[in-house]
């Protein structure tokens, strides 16, 4: 038994030991590195959108390879967070005051961004380009924060215009999930609905934990939507659409940027996924590509997307990544923050880097064309980013056909 | 009155997965009087490994399902053997965070081994397929589920009634130490216990995984089978099963008439009115406790 | 050598000079330790504070009591938003909303004690892990709450000391947490908390003995709630923004875990459970940072898992650390002391 204390306390040790003191002190910008944090789920029900942070770190890795900027090489540090606001915090807590990030990118979620906000924007600490299309982002706006997520509102505008004007259908319903996320895609529906004089014919919550979707199905079929927008997870598009056939409901399904990796929808729905209607934000150029074109998503015809494919993807990426929206987006996302520092010329602050960044006018990566402006308070455009979205519809084959061209969305303030 | 019938059916129908796991958690509560908090991930293991099986090595099913299955009646034995019954003069909550423990090393383990991407399992039925009486929808997969979830129970009932094996857990459950002394192992059966127990889950998350694999698949119907077992009687497997199908009903009238977003609690609801009525449980026979 | 030969040596706080000497180092290692240690550390050292709160309330409940929670992540969220929402509508003090959320939480901890007086075992925990999951499903629908959106925390100034940094609530924090640990303490020492023992030990015999079942169980439940409830009013401003998924089963299963994990009926047990499953839920994920150890397992995971999931051992460390913590010792942390004692106080023999 004596024996067994002793293993125990040392094992036990050990580890409170090697987790107190790993923290090296660097300078967040030195001579050869510029040091970028990042967070994102890599554990719990979160970390399908792990792959965004890793898809951030293939791109930095390939611009390394090419030389890096201006001389200083891109030092990536993402941690997991699981989701959890209180992990986030800690996590960039840790990395900005144990070895101090020059600016912090991307990082998956509404909530635990949220979190950390005020922590960064207080320390005038530039972000750029949150993970997620949330309204917060720039009401009111902030100095140091760029959006380029396109807004949520904007997708289920775009997406309700369709229906009502090209389709000519009446009844729309909503599914949304139970969060911030499905609640923005709920307000943008009954904004652009009010428009047209329509109303949602059903506005149906969906947690995160539900698994059986036979209530929410009957009561779209009851409320006889002909479309219905889906505002949830992957996995909940999955269970909607699957029990939905098996119900004899199929209605046109439409989903936000969330759910807009095709190939990865027609796996887990069995190609029930074709013939969806999805509002994207990228990862195809719909003006290159021409309305009513078919584009094959794996083997992108897109040339800058097809650089990170070889580039960044293949040379970096673990081999059982797979290559798809979420982790093509992780690249997407920072593209404009690239361009700024690109700019920025060897003489590198974090106020030159957003200087940078607002004299961004009509950039285009793998994204739609991205602007910002000089800061002003009151005005959220200033800081906006990608105001376009465009619609494709999956083929039964999991290709994307587009539907429309590039379409500018109105944003709506909250509280109006 | 065709909404209603189309509710009652579909809460038979997720009712039947919800009986499984519960059926898994009252056998292992009977043997070790632990909630089993691992009954979850003790499918879900299993769950991945067919998927293996079936999508990269392209094992038919008719080989790959029963080796799951035993894979499955495996991993059950190994967890009770190797690490459960190892506790020294264990409390219930030490057994219950043991358990815990065990569900967090087979979730890290399965995300780990297979990545956090979601996926559709091949099954031999497809998932779109429905039956149609009058108005009323039936999934094809729900119908096997439910046909499925009757057959296991009606074994597990012949099987404690007539084999030596079942008689044997039966008498180990009423009195360990009397049985030990007839001369029954009770060690071993209790291991066996679990092994069963870890196949009726594996059943249950089979059947659940041709719509979505993912690693937190099985919480949601571990949780409703814990309410389903609970509402039972948690020391009754009849009493588990219809706790599950009064669960599963319930919980779809509910969202059908009166809010969707509270469906998922409504089962807990259910419990502490039950309970407060009958605080060992529908079917259970309530042990008055003596000085 | 641990017997006691009379009640006031049961009562007192200090058993001994050596406990006393201890305790004052502590203190002032704890006063020191924000000055000297990276903000960083300061961060996690209140998280673990606030889970000391609530662990050693739980701990009334779960190890003296007898009874089982695993809602407790919902008195949490209700301190939290309660106390949140008495400074920013009613305009009260944190120090004053602060116990105030705290009552509010111990109120519902005694209605959800009512329908516990006839429940126990796996039905109770069922019944409270249902409440739970209900009140954050509620708390998600009120308005004034934020819905689901979250809830940012107002400023926080107390006096004319504004409190801005780790390090300024931290002086907050560690006082209320040492009087809360000791005020439970003291609960256990009192008529109260012998009665709280007795229920769990025997509750027949008990109530053959005079002690009100009905009573005591719901108290027992609302001050346990109570110390939830403050837990959470803290949280919510170390955290600074907070929303329903955060105050999910997980954190319930949690806290009842480092209870356990510290040792049912140990107050000090708590602290312990606290500390190092708090520790190790933030400091986990720089498992791979480790050296050797962190390259070790990429390359493990490169040849027979995925690199992608690699963070997942996390998961697996933190199960194993609790099972083998409790195979070994089902008293928990605190078991493992008192026999480290025991064979230090008969060595060599």
């Amino acid at each position: 038994m004596k024996k067994y204390l002793v293993y125990v306390l040392t094992f036990m040790t050990v580890v409170v030991l090697g987790l107190a003191f790993n923290a090296a002190a660097e300078e967040g910008i030195t001579d050869t590195e510029i040091h970028i944090g990042q967070w994102g789920p890599q554990t719990g029900p979160a970390a399908p959108w792990g792959a965004v942070a890793r898809g951030t770190d293939a791109y930095f890795k390939m611009i390394n390879e090419e030389g890096g900027i201006h001389g200083r090489k891109l030092v990536h540090h993402y941690f997991d967070d699981g989701y959890n606001p209180a992990k986030t915090m800690g996590g960039v807590k840790q990395l900005q005051e144990d070895i101090g990030m020059f600016a912090w990118v991307s990082g998956v979620g509404t909530a635990p961004g949220l979190a950390v906000k005020d922590y960064l924007m207080d320390r005038k600490i530039p972000w750029i380009g949150p993970s997620a299309g949330s309204r917060h982002w720039i009401e009111p706006p902030n100095k140091y924060l760029f959006n380029t997520y396109p807004l949520y509102l904007g997708d289920a505008q775009l997406l309700c215009k369709y229906a009502v004007e090209t389709l000519g259908f009446k009844n729309i319903a909503i599914a949304y999930q139970n969060d911030d996320y499905g609640k923005q895609g709920l307000e943008g529906a009954q904004k652009q609905l009010a428009k047209s004089g329509l109303k949602l014919v059903a506005e149906i919550p969906v947690n995160v934990a539900d698994v059986d979707m036979k209530p929410h199905i009957m009561k779209f079929r009851n409320s006889e939507a002909e479309a219905v927008l889906l505002f949830v997870g992957p996995g909940h598009v999955a269970r909607l659409q699957g029990t939905g056939k098996a119900m004899q409901f199929e209605p046109q399904w439409m989903t936000s940027t969330t759910c807009g990796d095709i190939p990865l929808m027609m796996a887990i729905t069995k190609g029930g996924y074709a013939g969806t209607i999805l509002a994207s934000f990228g990862m195809m150029d719909p003006t290159a590509v021409g309305i009513g074109n078919i584009e094959d998503v794996n083997a992108s015809t897109h040339p800058v997307l097809k650089k990170y494919h070889e580039e960044a993807f293949k040379k970096f990426a673990a081999k059982e990544e797979r290559w798809g929206l979420t982790f093509a987006a992780g690249m997407g996302y920072v593209e404009p923050m690239i361009e700024a520092l690109k700019n920025c010329g060897r003489d590198l602050t974090r106020e030159k880097l957003v200087a940078e960044m607002e004299k961004i006018k009509d950039f285009q990566g793998i994204m739609g064309k991205v602007s910002f402006a000089p800061f002003k308070a009151n005005d959220p455009s200033c800081r906006i980013g990608q105001t376009t979205v465009f619609l494709a519809q999956a083929t039964a084959d999991a290709k994307a056909k587009v539907l429309t061209d590039w379409v500018k969305t109105e944003y709506i303030p909250m509280g109006k | 009155m065709v909404d209603f019938l189309q509710m009652v059916l579909s809460g038979i129908a997720v009712g039947s997965s919800y009986a499984l796991m519960g059926l898994g958690m009252v056998l292992i509560y009977k043997a070790s009087e632990v909630p089993n908090f691992v009954q979850g991930e003790m499918a879900l293991l299993p769950v991945f490994i067919a998927f293996m099986l079936l999508s990269t090595y392209n094992i038919p099913y008719y080989i790959a399902f029963p080796a799951t299955l035993i894979f499955a009646f495996i991993l059950g034995c190994f967890l009770e053997f190797a690490i459960l019954r190892r506790a020294k003069e264990p409390n219930i909550l030490g057994l219950i965070i043991i358990t815990i423990g065990m569900e967090m090393m087979l979730l890290g383990f399965v995300s780990w081994k297979f990545g956090a991407d979601q996926r559709a399992m091949p099954f031999p039925i497809s998932t779109y397929d429905s039956i149609i009486i009058g108005d009323v929808f039936i999934s094809s997969l729900d119908l096997l589920t439910l046909v499925v979830a009757l057959v296991i129970m009606l074994t597990l009932f012949l099987f404690f009634r007539f084999s030596r094996m079942g008689v044997a857990m039966k008498a180990t459950q009423m009195n360990e130490n009397a049985a030990a002394l007839m001369g029954i192992k009770t060690k071993q059966i209790r291991m066996v216990t679990w092994g069963i127990s870890a196949v009726v889950g594996c059943v249950a998350g089979l059947l659940a995984a041709p719509v979505l694999v993912e690693p937190y698949m099985m919480w949601g119907p571990m949780l409703k089978g814990f309410a389903g077992a609970v509402v039972g009687g948690m020391t009754s497997l009849p009493g588990a099963v219809f706790g599950a199908y009064i669960v599963g009903i319930v919980e779809h009238l509910f969202g059908g008439y009166i809010s969707i977003e509270f469906k998922s609690v409504v089962a807990f609801a259910i419990i502490v009115i039950v309970l407060c009525i009958k605080p060992s449980g529908l079917f259970a026979r309530h042990y008055v406790k003596k000085v | 050598m641990d017997r006691k030969r009379d009640y006031y040596e049961d009562v007192q706080i200090f058993t001994s000079g050596t406990i006393v000497f201890w305790s004052g180092v502590l203190i002032l290692l704890l006063s020191i330790f924000p000055f000297i240690a990276k903000n960083y550390y300061v961060y996690v050292a209140n998280f673990m504070a606030i889970n000391v709160i609530v662990v050693v309330g739980l701990n009334i409940l779960v190890g003296y009591t007898g009874q089982i929670s695993m809602g407790h992540a919902g008195f949490f969220a209700i301190g939290a938003y309660g106390t949140i929402a008495l400074m920013t509508h009613a305009h009260f003090p944190f120090l004053l909303a602060l116990p105030c959320a705290g009552l509010v939480a111990a109120l519902l901890g005694f209605l959800l004690g009512l329908p516990a007086l006839r429940l126990e075992g796996p039905y109770l925990a069922i019944a409270t892990l249902g409440f739970g999951i209900t009140a954050t499903q509620i708390i998600g629908k009120i308005k004034m709450f934020g819905e689901r959106q979250g809830l940012h925390a107002p400023d926080l100034t107390i006096g004319s000391w504004h409190i801005e940094t780790d390090k300024d609530f931290y002086f907050i924090l560690i006082p209320i947490t040492f009087f809360l640990v000791l005020v439970a303490r003291n609960i256990i020492k009192t008529k109260v908390g012998r009665a709280f023992i007795s229920i769990r030990d025997a509750d027949i015999a008990a109530s053959t003995m005079g002690v009100n079942l009905t009573l005591y169980k719901t108290l027992a439940f609302a001050v346990s709630a109570f110390y939830a409830g403050v837990g959470g009013g803290l949280y919510a401003f170390v955290l600074r923004f907070i929303e329903p998924e955060l105050f999910s089963m997980f954190m319930s299963v949690m806290f009842l875990t480092m209870v356990v994990v510290g040792g049912l009926g140990s107050i000090m047990g708590s602290v312990a459970g606290a500390c190092l499953l708090g520790f190790l839920d933030l400091q986990l994920r720089n498992i791979l940072e480790i050296p050797y150890v962190g390259d070790w397992i990429r390359a493990l995971s490169e040849s027979y898992f995925t690199l992608t999931g690699v963070s997942n051992i996390q998961l697996i460390v933190f199960g194993l650390i609790l099972i083998i913590i409790m195979l070994f010792e089902p008293l928990g942390i605190f078991g493992i002391w008192i026999r480290f004692k025991k064979y230090w106080m008969t060595w060599p023999f």
